[in-house]
């Protein structure tokens, strides 16, 4: 017994390790560049932040985000690839990678690519205002033509695509041809001579030879499951990151809102096990007449039923000026009549959000209460079928103590693993129906996440919601265990 | 490309399955009347009305969802007009690509494609047919905005360009939403995209589960038995053939050529790990030595049984909706092929037990001993007879494939905002309580698709059921 346990809990273990995988996997494959996304407010804040600061800043947030450690604890790829290229901001590394694909040759690749970062930042020392020194061309006439420079020179760090390359080395050069950018000359020289050295110079062979690197523990993965001792405490000891949208932390911001998401599931469990244990034994005691048809058909249906349609049609009819008005249509609370002091388990705060609780409990709950309903039928209509049944019909007792107490508790079991599958769908139906009453929990709040595309918040409540299943399925099965004498781990 | 590879396999394997269980009767003359297990299922199916009901409703789905354009299109079926005879609905899916030019006279030239709206009841026709709904589901209607409920008066523009009340055929049977958009055509059109959810994504399901279930079941952690060399190559043969393989650069050099170029690329690729693949195992059978040749068994049961424990162990619709969330952008390929692959794990665990059973009866042991290969009594001998209560998985599967589609649609995840979908439809009257026939409709479409595929199975499952079989 104890050994079962003991061995289901270590199944657990590498179990979370693949969900955590799952996720940062997810989390590396998001679209878009993380430093942008946190930058980018900032950046509307003031409206003249030049270009150069701008890049300490990123380089800052790319620190502070820990994206200038490498990736995982080795990586595999092949003989031409560096094993520090993941120091490179994400855009430009894609180019990077784009280039070494080509060539292969990363010491000709590096000196190109560090030509052109010298290029585009001596040009960002020289600001537009220090070239007006004669004034043959208006300021206008400088500002876009630098302009021009610093958008082909950034250009060319970020992207492979050949037209747009020749393209950006054509404006580059008809701007150079007027006197103005001298400064530019011999780093731009510089720069189309590694270029030319590096394509004729490939080592295409290295990118055939498979190659292991390793980086050891200082690694985002790391970073982001176990923290790294300074800013970053790591998921284990709750710590999810911030948020792109408000830069809030994602703990507090997960505290906020999983109450009424948990005490929402919690309910519906509840009020589901409550009808459908009796419902299920009444259809099996009574199998084949009458109720028990016409139960099971409409346990069907219900099941068949939508939650998103069900929710949306309630909200039309009972939470509707034009059909019956009896429940608030949106929320938990009325903000106008709430009383912030009230403690939560107080009779008024339960009697003032009562009613705004009942369509969201009812469509919330009467999928899961059909599903459990239809198991608890099979199950106890297996166990009646079975002799010691009939053995203890057959010894005389009362059909109530028969079946109360006999087969009631056998046939309890399937819906014991039922409660580990009724976890998922509490933790998944919740974004729909969250979203259809506009109640303030995780469901919603993963919505709004997901529309703004907030990654980091997804992938935490995904991680979240992993770990929440994980332990569902570990309690159903302990539980099990625990009632069920006969099972074993083998 | 491969979606449609696998969709036929996916339908395939489900034709097949549905022959052998004897959902689909198929009546040869002259075959000896005795007894089959697959007549005596179908008879118990015929039993259930409602089941055989929810077939026929099943089938009457297919056939709108195949001539949605020809039912509900806001062209006509056939017209005369001006002398000439002219088919234009006919140019949409199944039979054309929405494209014609009819040149009617000189100057009058009408041209139209998927993109161009034009109002054909402003024509006048000497003789015309008009499809069932006369709308599609794209065409937004300028004289019935804003929500126009299924009974209320509605204009339409006639051939002498005055608006008028529309007769009967012109009008919005069950409504119409903000942009003036049918309702009825939008369900006739979604039926389309309900169907193809349930059946690619559990053809994809039903490809991974069966086949690796099929695996898992018949040689459990002993039976598969092979060289130490052959079993350690084939996984340096995994890892180097998508080394070699994996080609980003070049295949998104070639796809950004042209679509031709790219999948050129792509089957280089695939050559270059078969050709891996093969040449290691090639390898593997010349390698000296006790060590090598050592035959050791491969715990194919383990790997299946863990990955399914994994996937199970992760909220399907929070993977899907993130992983949905994630996509640059918004496909219905990609929520299909996410939601087959994360529902394979019911049907690989039927097929699992089912084939546990099966490997120990006689005509396995006997098709052994014959000596014909693993593979082909896998698949020719026990797979088969194994399918029954695979087929009443995936049936459940389908209905809730749609379940998830339509959910997704209706958060606006996922799925492209211009597919027209139930679940999208019913999310516009959610933004808006008045339009009841926005809720209603689709809700009930969505009920009835999920509902027939339900009753399909359990009819399925209780007429294959060999404990109810006196």
């Amino acid at each position: 017994m104890l050994k079962y346990i003991l061995k289901r809990i270590l199944t657990f273990i590498p179990m979370l390790l693949a969900i955590s995988l799952i996720s940062f996997i997810i989390s590396i494959a998001a679209p878009g560049d993380p430093v942008e996304r946190m930058t980018k407010s900032d950046q509307e804040g003031g409206a003249d932040a030049s270009a150069g600061s701008n890049a300490e800043e990123k380089e800052r947030v790319r620190k502070q985000l820990g994206l200038h450690l490498p990736i995982f604890y080795f990586s595999v790829s092949n003989y031409a690839i560096p094993d520090t290229l993941y120091k490179i901001d994400k855009k430009e590394r894609e180019n990077i990678e784009g280039l070494i694909h080509q060539f292969g040759n990363w010491k000709a690749i590096e000196k190109y690519y560090k030509s052109l970062k010298k290029g585009l930042s001596e040009h960002y020392e020289m600001k537009p205002q220090d070239l007006l020194l004669d004034d043959s061309l208006s300021e206008e006439t400088i500002r876009s033509e630098w302009n021009n420079i610093a958008a082909a020179l950034t250009s060319l760090l970020q992207e492979s695509n050949v037209d747009i390359v020749s393209q950006n080395y054509k404006v580059i050069e008809s701007t150079l041809n007027n006197n103005h950018f001298s400064h530019l000359s011999n780093v731009f020289r510089e720069i189309k001579n590694n270029k030319l050295y590096m394509e004729n110079n490939s080592e295409r062979w290295k990118l055939y030879v498979p190659d292991i690197k390793f980086y050891g523990a200082d690694n985002q993965y790391h970073v982001w499951i176990f923290g790294n001792g300074r800013d970053r405490h790591g998921i284990i000891r709750g710590d999810f990151g911030r948020s792109y949208n408000d830069k809030q932390e994602i703990k507090d911001k997960i505290w906020e809102r999983i109450g009424i998401s948990f005490l929402l599931s919690i309910l519906s469990i509840f009020i589901a096990y409550l009808i459908s244990i009796p419902i299920g034994i009444y259809s099996a005691y009574k199998k084949d007449s009458f109720a028990d048809r016409g139960m099971s058909l409409l346990l069907f249906i219900l099941y068949s039923l939508p939650s998103f349609f069900i929710g949306t049609l309630l909200l039309l009819w009972f939470a509707n000026t034009e059909n019956f008005y009896w429940f608030p249509e949106s929320g938990i609370e009325n903000a106008v009549t709430v009383d912030p002091n009230w403690k939560w388990w107080e009779w008024e705060a339960i009697k003032h959000r009562a009613p705004y609780l009942v369509l969201p409990l009812f469509t919330y709950t009467y999928g899961s209460f059909a599903f459990l309903s239809r198991i608890m039928r099979i199950g106890m209509i297996d166990v009646i079928a079975q002799d010691y049944i009939r053995t203890a019909r057959a010894k005389g007792l009362s059909e109530n103590k028969v079946i109360l107490k006999h087969a009631l508790r056998n046939s309890l079991l399937p819906i014991i693993t039922v409660f580990a599958a009724v976890f998922p769908m509490a933790v998944g139906g919740s974004v729909i129906i969250e979203v259809i009453f506009s109640i303030p929990g995780m469901g919603s709040e993963i919505f709004i996440a997901i529309t703004n595309q907030d990654y980091p918040m997804i992938i935490s409540f995904f991680t979240l919601a992993g770990l929440l299943t994980m332990i569902g399925y570990l309690v159903s099965d302990i539980l099990y265990a625990l009632v069920d004498p006969r099972i074993s781990y083998k | 490309m491969t979606l449609i590879i696998l969709s036929i396999l996916s339908i395939i394997i489900l034709f097949l399955s549905l022959r052998k269980d004897g959902i689909i009767l198929k009546k040869k003359k002259g075959e000896n009347q005795g007894f089959s297990f697959s007549k005596y299922a179908w008879s118990q199916f015929k039993k259930n009305k409602i089941a055989l009901i929810s077939l026929y409703v099943l089938a009457l789905m297919v056939i709108v969802a195949i001539f949605a354009p020809q039912i509900a299109n806001d062209k006509p079926l056939y017209a005369v007009y001006k002398g000439k005879t002219i088919y234009p609905a006919l140019h949409d899916l199944p039979f054309g690509k929405g494209e014609a030019k009819y040149e009617i006279s000189e100057e009058e030239i009408i041209e139209f494609n998927n993109m161009t709206s034009f109002d054909w009841r402003t024509l006048k026709y000497e003789s015309v047919i008009w499809p069932l709904i006369t709308y599609s589901p794209k065409t937004q209607d300028p004289y019935n905005r804003d929500y126009k409920s299924p009974n209320s008066s509605q204009k339409y523009m006639d051939h002498n360009g005055k608006e008028t009340e529309s007769p009967f055929k012109f009008r919005h049977h069950l409504g119409t939403d903000l942009l003036g958009r049918d309702l009825a055509s939008g369900l006739i059109h979604g039926t389309r995209t309900a169907l193809k959810v349930g059946i690619i994504s559990m053809g994809i399901a039903s490809l991974f589960g069966i086949l690796l279930g099929a695996l898992a079941g018949f040689f459990g952690d002993r039976r598969l038995k092979m060289k130490r060399s052959k079993y350690y190559f084939s996984f340096l043969g995994i890892f180097l053939g998508l080394f070699y393989a994996w080609r980003p650069y070049e295949i998104t050099m070639g796809l950004n050529k042209g679509i031709n170029s790219g999948l050129l690329e792509m089957s280089i690729s695939l050559l270059i790990l078969i050709s891996i693949f093969i040449s290691l195992r090639i390898l593997s059978k010349k390698l000296p030595g006790k060590f090598f040749n050592k035959e050791i068994s491969v715990p194919v049961d383990s790997f299946v049984s863990r990955g399914i424990e994994l996937l199970n162990s992760i909220p399907r619709i929070l993977l899907i909706i993130t992983v949905t969330a994630v996509q640059k952008e918004p496909s219905l390929n990609v929520v299909m092929v996410i939601i087959g692959l994360t529902s394979w794990t019911g049907i690989a665990r039927f097929t699992r037990a089912e084939l546990l059973r099966i490997r120990n009866l006689e005509y396995i042991s006997a098709s052994n001993a014959l000596g014909f290969s693993s593979i082909r009594t896998i698949f020719k001998h026990a797979l088969p007879n194994a399918l029954a209560p695979v087929f009443v998985s995936i049936a459940f599967g389908i209905a809730s494939a749609i379940l998830i589609e339509s959910s997704l649609s209706f958060l606006g995840i996922g799925v492209p905002a211009d597919e027209v979908t139930w679940g999208g439809l019913l999310n516009l009257g959610r933004l808006y309580h008045e339009a009841w026939w926005l809720i209603i409709y689709p809700g009930i479409a969505i009920f009835i698709t999920i509902t027939v595929y339900n009753m399909i199975a359990e009819a399925a499952r209780d007429a294959l059921d060999p404990k109810l079989k006196s």
